[in-house]
């Protein structure tokens, strides 16, 4: 007779039970999928990683952007084209001549999409939660130029009064003095007009549902896997063609190809280098408004004081060989500072082609002919392939003139930490790889918030730059009103941080390159970048199955 | 039986401690400050960076900022996320369970095929197909495991077509009461198999070498001269005396899959928890980090205890603890 002991049968129940249950959900997962709606538009593109916040206030990074872009509008928005300042939910506006008063006329018809309409009162209060302590906004430098905005975001006063609701449908915010670049600054993320009923909640739960006036609204957010959005059918500019849009969070670049092969996604950034011919033709490749470089810390040797050696680092380094052959069809070789497409970007501006002859001279000036006397010198990135890629080839060219540098790979944070160091105190990194992408298309966005010597330190100019000259060229642009006049200064200010003190070594300007399936139509090459594509325009013109 | 599972229960506390302190050390030495990643990484404002510090606490001494640490965790409060602002619990649940599911995936597979392939290389000793298995629990053992997961969706779903590539599906079913998505089944076939294949190797080896030792065994050859018949033998006699070191296998192996499946979230786009603590670590969520390091600590530690609850389950010999 062949007899189960008690034991043993109570092990195959303590295992097949969980099993079999696991495989029921499983299966009745499957079961239980919903059909796609007949006539559905959806689009589905992949980004690396969940958001890290979709609170418009908090937004400073791509990831973040690419789904708030979509959900929140602010009272001006940019052309994703032309990158003009054009109406979003004000109508219209007039500024005074002094270039002092803005006064904003709402759109009628505006709503937010929990189906209330946009008053002049939300404006006012979402631009006080921005500045207001408690928040903690990144951004609430946006609205610093307005009058009381400083003492209010310190603390010190308890409302702007640069800012004025002077009709359910009007708002004027008077600034402290002219200030050329605010339009722009207003289309930005920190500027998205926000409903207070939902955003005046201590429990912070917009954090994970957020609600705007733009023509998408998040519907599902599960981390590491998914984002989900709707079309607003109340979106005052019409409803979205694109019913449903699905944001696929996969890190993986390798296997996101193959999702993108296997038809999971009509989009995918980061197209690789070398598509082959399957995928050539869905390469979209377009301007994208950032600049890419390697930083001298200038506040420590050998670069403090040095501006021959910095000249020779970047004669020395082949931009167009970095570009155009080990690293191909993504970024241009870049000359100087402003990227082509911002007022006062110069297309005769000579930049560092490669010179070996030049560089060995200017070693020699510098004070380390070949490359002898140098202190150890360590170039920083953080990691990523591209970047360790970047780092290898600069090593490789500077080794040919003499140079030896060591490379040190980090994660983001300490990364940040070896190269701000403190307002006082210069980081310890004497060479780092970074790419500053403008919030706003204007030079100030780079030269002013990188290099004024106001900034140096956290701020943003690590480099510790401080030139007086260049700083009265930047200050004089900010307040000129004449368009002509501010892009001269800034061609002047890049000339003098370029070519007379080499503040950096000038590696590239940017490109987008994103890979789309061919029935995707209504694509904008924005030089926002490729997750500042207006969704809204797309359409999806899949064939029938 | 009850009194031996609170013993092992209750030590599970100071292991829990030990590692508590031990992050918490480890996260604040190491280098970045994330109030600098909160307030926007560069060209952060330093009021805002200061403000961010005072509301975290960050700005205190760090025996302060440990003993905060501290009787937070004796409250059982793991704290609040600072990237998603919401409590950590919940974020290792939204995690915890895409982990186990495929980690219980993984280990059944894994044990099913390393103890069928085990006994079919003792029952063919020295013939083609014992070369065969060893040589195949050679490779599952030294391959890496992002490979093997390419390897699987460049056959399965980009040249045949099978299964989906990455991800965790979109319309799962959701598990009552705690609202978290179960995977679709589809999408769990490769990254399981991917793991299991790493482990079926070792389960095989052991399975083999097991039942070769039991082989000889006086309870053995008694049973055959008694009459009874070869698979009576093998299932009854052999297979279950021998799974003793496979069970010891199998459960090791099921909790280091609970954390271990990095590189397989990684390449599968799996929403588990060992890439919600890569991530965590790289933005510096520090009680993300604590929380996910205490919470597979403690998942561990309970997969040991499973394991010898079986043993006497297995072996009656091993009853008593």
């Amino acid at each position: 007779m062949n007899r189960q002991s008690p034991r043993a049968a109570a092990a195959w129940i303590a295992i097949g039970l969980p099993t079999a249950a696991l495989l029921a959900l499983l299966g009745a997962g499957a079961c239980g999928r919903p059909t796609p709606k007949e006539a559905e538009q959806v689009f589905r593109f992949r980004l690396r990683e969940d958001p890290p916040t979709l609170d418009p206030a908090l937004v400073t990074d791509n990831l973040s952007e690419a789904i708030t872009a979509n959900v929140f509008r602010g009272l001006v928005a940019m052309d994703p084209e032309s990158l003009d300042v054009v109406p979003a939910v004000a109508a219209s506006w007039t500024v005074s001549p002094d270039g002092l008063v803005y006064t904003f006329r709402l759109r009628a018809g505006a709503r937010f999409q929990n189906g209330r309409p946009v008053a002049a009162d939300d404006v006012a209060w979402s631009f006080r939660r921005l500045l207001h302590k408690d928040t903690h906004s990144p951004r609430r430098w946006l609205l610093e130029p307005v009058a009381g905005a400083a003492d209010f975001a310190a603390g010190r006063a308890g409302d702007v009064p640069g800012i004025v609701v002077s009709a359910p449908d009007t708002v004027t915010l008077r600034l402290e003095r002219p200030f050329a670049p605010f339009l722009a600054m207003l289309t930005m993320s920190g500027a998205s007009i926000v409903p207070r009923e939902v955003y005046d909640d201590p429990a912070k739960g917009y954090r994970r549902a957020p609600i705007g006036c733009g023509p998408f609204q998040v519907t599902r957010w599960e981390q590491a896997n998914v984002i989900e959005m709707k079309a607003f059918d109340g979106y005052w500019g019409g409803r979205p063609a694109v019913d449903r849009i699905l944001v696929r969070i996969i890190e993986n670049r390798t296997t996101a190809l193959e999702e993108y092969r296997a038809g999971g996604l009509d989009s995918l950034d980061e197209a690789p280098e070398n598509p082959g011919p399957d995928l050539a033709a869905e390469v979209h490749r377009y301007p994208f408004i950032s600049v890419g470089y390697i930083g001298f810390n200038l506040g420590l040797a050998p670069f403090k004081g040095n501006a021959a050696l910095r000249k020779a680092f970047n004669y020395a380094v082949d931009k167009d060989y970095l570009w155009n052959v080990l690293m191909p069809g993504g970024n241009i070789p870049g000359r100087g500072i402003i990227p082509p497409g911002i007022p006062g970007h110069d297309p005769d501006l000579p930049g560092y082609p490669r010179d070996q002859a030049k560089a060995l001279s200017l070693l020699a000036e510098a004070g380390y002919p070949g490359g002898r006397g140098l202190p150890p010198i360590t170039l920083w990135v953080n990691t990523s392939e591209d970047n360790r890629r970047i780092a290898q080839q600069v090593q490789a060219d500077l080794r040919k003139v003499g140079v030896s540098i060591a490379i040190r790979e980090v994660d983001w944070a300490a990364y940040l930490q070896a190269v701000e160091g403190t307002v006082a105190v210069p980081g310890q990194a004497q060479m780092f790889r970074f790419g500053w992408s403008l919030d706003y298309p204007d030079a100030d966005a780079v030269l002013r918030l990188q290099l004024h010597s106001r900034n140096a330190g956290p701020p943003g100019n690590y480099f510790r730059y401080a030139n007086p000259e260049f700083d009265r060229l930047v200050d004089e642009a900010l307040v000129m009103t004449d368009p002509k006049a501010r892009a001269d200064n800034y061609r002047r200010a890049e000339r003098m941080a370029v070519m007379d003190d080499a503040v950096w070594l000038f590696l590239n300007y940017y490109q987008s390159a994103t890979l789309f399936k061919p029935y995707v139509k209504g694509i904008v090459h924005t030089p926002l970048g490729e997750f500042r594509i207006p969704l809204e325009r797309l359409v999806i013109e899949k064939p029938a199955a | 039986m009850i009194g031996y599972i609170v013993r092992r229960l209750l030590g599970l506390l100071p292991v829990l401690a030990a590692a508590a302190a031990l992050v918490w050390a480890l996260m604040f030495l190491l280098p970045g400050d994330p109030a600098r990643l909160l307030a926007g990484g560069q060209g952060a404002d330093p009021e805002v960076v200061r403000a961010i510090r005072v509301e975290w606490g960050l700005d205190l001494p760090p025996w302060r900022q440990f003993v905060g640490y501290a009787a937070r965790l004796l409250r059982f409060d793991l704290g609040t996320s600072y990237i998603q602002g919401r409590p950590v619990t919940a974020v290792i649940g939204d995690h915890l369970i895409p982990t186990l599911v495929l980690a219980i995936a993984a280990t059944v597979l894994a044990a099913a095929g390393g103890i069928v392939l085990g006994s079919l290389a003792a029952l063919r000793r020295g013939r083609a197909a014992d070369t065969a298995v060893l040589t195949l629990a050679l490779v599952g053992a030294s391959a890496p495991v992002f490979w093997v997961g390419l390897l699987l969706i460049v056959v399965f779903a980009s040249w045949l077509g099978w299964l989906p590539v990455v991800g965790y599906g979109l319309d799962g079913a959701t598990l009552p009461f705690v609202g978290i998505r179960l995977p679709e089944w589809d999408h769990l076939v490769l990254p399981a198999v991917t793991l299991a294949l790493v482990s079926m190797g070792a389960i095989a080896r052991v399975t083999r070498a097991s039942l070769l030792d039991v082989a000889g065994a006086g309870y053995v050859a008694t049973a055959r001269s008694r009459g009874a018949g070869r698979l009576r033998v093998f299932l009854q006699h052999g297979l279950r005396n021998a799974l003793v070191p496979v069970v010891t296998v199998v459960g090791l192996n099921l909790a280091a899959l609970l954390g271990g499946a990095v590189a397989t979230e990684f390449v599968f786009a799996w929403p588990g928890l060992g890439k919600a603590l890569v991530r965590a670590i790289a933005l510096r969520d520090i009680p993300v980090v604590e929380g996910c390091v205490l919470a597979l600590t403690a998942v561990y530690v309970v997969a040991s205890l499973g394991v010898d609850l079986l043993y006497p389950v297995l072996d009656p010999r091993l009853s008593s603890p």
